[in-house]
């Protein structure tokens, strides 16, 4: 008996070792980013290992913040996803509730047309439409990465807040027609504050798309006073420089994730478990 | 014409909105007025209606973004269009696809890279996935906090930022990874063979396939020729062609967290009897995880497998940070969706990036086919 015991600990043991192992390696890239952006270009250039300075400078902070475009293109991210944000989620909860609240002729058939696009990898369609902003004179703007999204854009986000909303019994919406309620009062006042953790969810994950979005502003985003933070972090790294700004870059790096990191910290527990149910990214 | 790009696109908002608004109302009465004209009762016209009306702004939507782009692609690729000439575009028939896949070197390597991703990158990433997923499985206390750090690395992984954090530690000569590596080879010799076996197998296969995607497989013999790598060899992660897409690999492995919830997923459905009667039964841990916990998670695997080809097909962020103006590596690393960005728009050859664009198309849809296909000889316990 207290062998057993004693080989359960043991066991409970190595599962720890081997699970902090590998947080540790899959946490690395971040630690070294951080750990960088507080050294000098010499020490990220050295050959032996510098896990952290011996003496963390702010340098790299300081010169990033001088750096106008920088800050430019902290804003232009921070505005283009907020103003993406808005529209994509309003009208992604109108067409949740149609396909989920609303008994209509063609309804399954549309739904299945929508779910049906999943399969259809973006990129596909860049080149077309590439040509059909390019004739509105929309190159060189931000309403080629904004726009689209306000026709609901996202197959697999209206189907997460779709089965969301058919949990809701029926009697409820059914109660508000008799006291006289019109569809759009039921939608916005009876079923979308019901809706705070799937919108949530939903929220996370088009932050995290649109914030990380680095081919659509490549193409659209013509000039520098225009690029967000994932097209100009990148023009930071240049191949022929002969020595690379290691720290600034890093801490152009920490800068940009840190939105990210606390969006996650905050929406973790309504993600990972969407996650399974659309296979989202 | 000076004008703020600010102010630009919040009025272009408020008009697509009014935009939406309008067809919205138009179709929702366009309906109801069919249902009328059908028949129905005044409960169904309003129903057909409001319908219409919350549905409209996708149907409008998939009409102006998806059908419409996809019908003018279509016949663009069979056309020499190109957005800076002005002349209409000449029907050309089937010639853009026959270059394709006859004579562009470049579209060739970008499908041989994809399938060295698929062969040897996927299963590396599915192996990783499945394992954190039994090591979280276990219930331990804290796991909440392990899934959280499995999974970050998705949140974050495609962020240029991070990306570059990772061009900074591949670095061959001071990168922290291979100084690791070095360091581990010096304290403990037989992690040194390990490493240089490694090297090995990774340089032949990657080789091999950088000889397919040339028909001339001269690097192959050198590699062979050369035989067990030096005691002193360290991978070259972005600094040659034979490892370049080993790197992305890796970037591939590091961002196996939605694979491995999908796993987490499964392993929980797995009723705890079967497990139990295997117990009585006698059998070991390691017999139960392949005899029962693996076939009834094959339907998971395949969905990761089919989900991942088709993510390896449209890598692009990693290509973009690690190689770009990089000449003599982009060809050994490009995906199908870099090389049609890099012909689409370094010459704005709309026809030949329409070709390209279809044939991605017609390769992801096939995929998503077979995978419905074969579910049913894959699936073997009815799990949901």
């Amino acid at each position: 008996m207290q062998k057993k015991i004693i080989w359960q600990i043991i066991k409970k043991l190595i599962l720890y070792v081997l699970l902090t192992g590998a947080t540790i390696l899959m946490s690395f890239p971040l630690f070294w980013m951080i750990s960088s952006s507080l050294k000098t270009i010499e020490e990220t250039n050295s050959a032996g290992i510098v896990w952290v300075p011996k003496a963390p400078t702010l340098q790299a902070y300081i010169d990033i913040f001088q750096n106008a475009n920088f800050m430019r293109s902290y804003f232009n991210s921070t505005f283009f996803v907020a103003v993406a944000m808005v529209g994509t989620l309003i009208s992604i909860a109108a067409v949740a509730y149609a396909f989920s609240r609303v008994e209509w002729p063609g309804r399954n058939l549309v739904f299945f047309l929508m779910l049906s696009t999943m399969m259809i990898p973006p990129q596909a369609l860049i080149v077309p439409q590439y040509v059909f902003f390019n004739k509105l004179n929309w190159v060189g703007t931000f309403n080629p990465i904004i726009i689209p999204g306000y026709f609901a854009g996202g197959a697999a986000m209206i189907f997460l807040l779709r089965q969301s909303m058919a949990q809701i019994p029926k009697e409820l919406d059914e109660s508000a027609f008799m006291d006289g309620a019109s569809h759009i009062q039921i939608w916005w006042e009876v079923i979308m504050p019901l809706m705070k953790a799937p919108i949530a969810t939903i929220s996370t994950f088009l932050f995290v798309g649109l914030w990380n979005s680095l081919l659509a502003p490549l193409m659209y985003l013509q000039t520098v006073d225009l690029y967000t933070l994932p097209v100009f972090v990148s023009t930071l790294y240049n191949i022929n420089q002969t020595v690379q700004p290691w720290p600034t870059i890093m801490a152009a790096a920490v800068l940009t994730t840190v939105p990210l990191m606390i969006v996650f910290f905050f929406a973790q527990r309504f993600i990972l478990e969407s996650v399974v149910m659309t296979g989202l990214k | 014409m000076m004008s703020n790009p600010y102010f630009n696109a919040l009025l272009t908002a408020a008009g697509a909105i009014i935009f939406i608004l309008a067809t919205s109302y138009g179709l929702g009465v366009f309906a109801s007025w069919m249902a009328k004209r059908r028949g129905a009762t005044a409960k169904v016209q309003e129903n057909t209606f409001a319908g219409y009306l919350f549905a409209a702004p996708w149907i409008v939507g998939f009409i102006i973004f998806v059908i419409i782009p996809l019908v003018f692609s279509l016949y663009w690729s069979f056309t020499d269009y190109r957005v800076i000439s002005s002349d209409p575009p000449q029907w050309v028939g089937f010639e853009n696809y026959s270059n394709l896949i006859l004579n562009d070197d470049g579209f060739r390597q970008s499908i041989v890279n994809t399938l060295y991703l698929t062969v040897l990158g996927l299963p590396l990433q599915i192996s990783v996935a499945l394992l954190l997923a039994v090591l979280l499985n276990q219930k331990l206390k804290g796991e909440r906090v392990f899934r959280m750090a499995f999974y970050l690395p998705v949140i974050l992984g495609f962020n240029t930022a991070v990306l570059l954090c990772w061009r900074l530690m591949l670095n061959t000569g001071t990168g922290i990874i291979n100084q690791i590596i070095r360091g581990l080879t010096q304290a403990f010799p037989p992690f040194g063979y390990l490493n240089r076996a490694a090297i090995y197998l990774q340089e032949i296969s990657s080789a091999f396939f950088l000889g397919i995607s040339n028909g001339n497989f001269n690097l192959l013999n050198k590699v062979i020729e050369a035989g067990f790598p030096a005691e002193v060899r360290v991978p070259l992660w972005v600094q040659s062609p034979l490892w370049s897409k080993m790197s992305v690999v890796l970037l591939m492995v590091w961002g196996c967290g939605t694979m491995m919830l999908i796993f987490l997923a499964g392993l929980n459905n797995i009723p705890k009897e079967l497990n139990e009667a295997a117990e009585v039964d006698g059998a070991t841990k390691w017999k139960q995880f392949w005899k029962i916990s693996l076939p009834l998670l094959s339907p998971h695997i395949f969905y990761n497998l089919v989900v991942g080809m088709i993510n390896a097909l449209q890598i692009f962020e990693p290509i973009f940070v690690l190689y770009r103006d990089n000449g003599p590596l982009v060809p050994s690393a490009i995906s199908m969706v870099y090389y049609l960005w890099q012909a689409s728009f370094s010459h704005f050859e709309i026809g030949y990036g329409s070709a390209i664009s279809w044939i991605i198309l017609i390769i992801i849809l096939v995929i998503t086919f077979v995978q419905f296909r074969m579910q049913d000889r894959w699936v073997t316990y009815d799990l949901y």
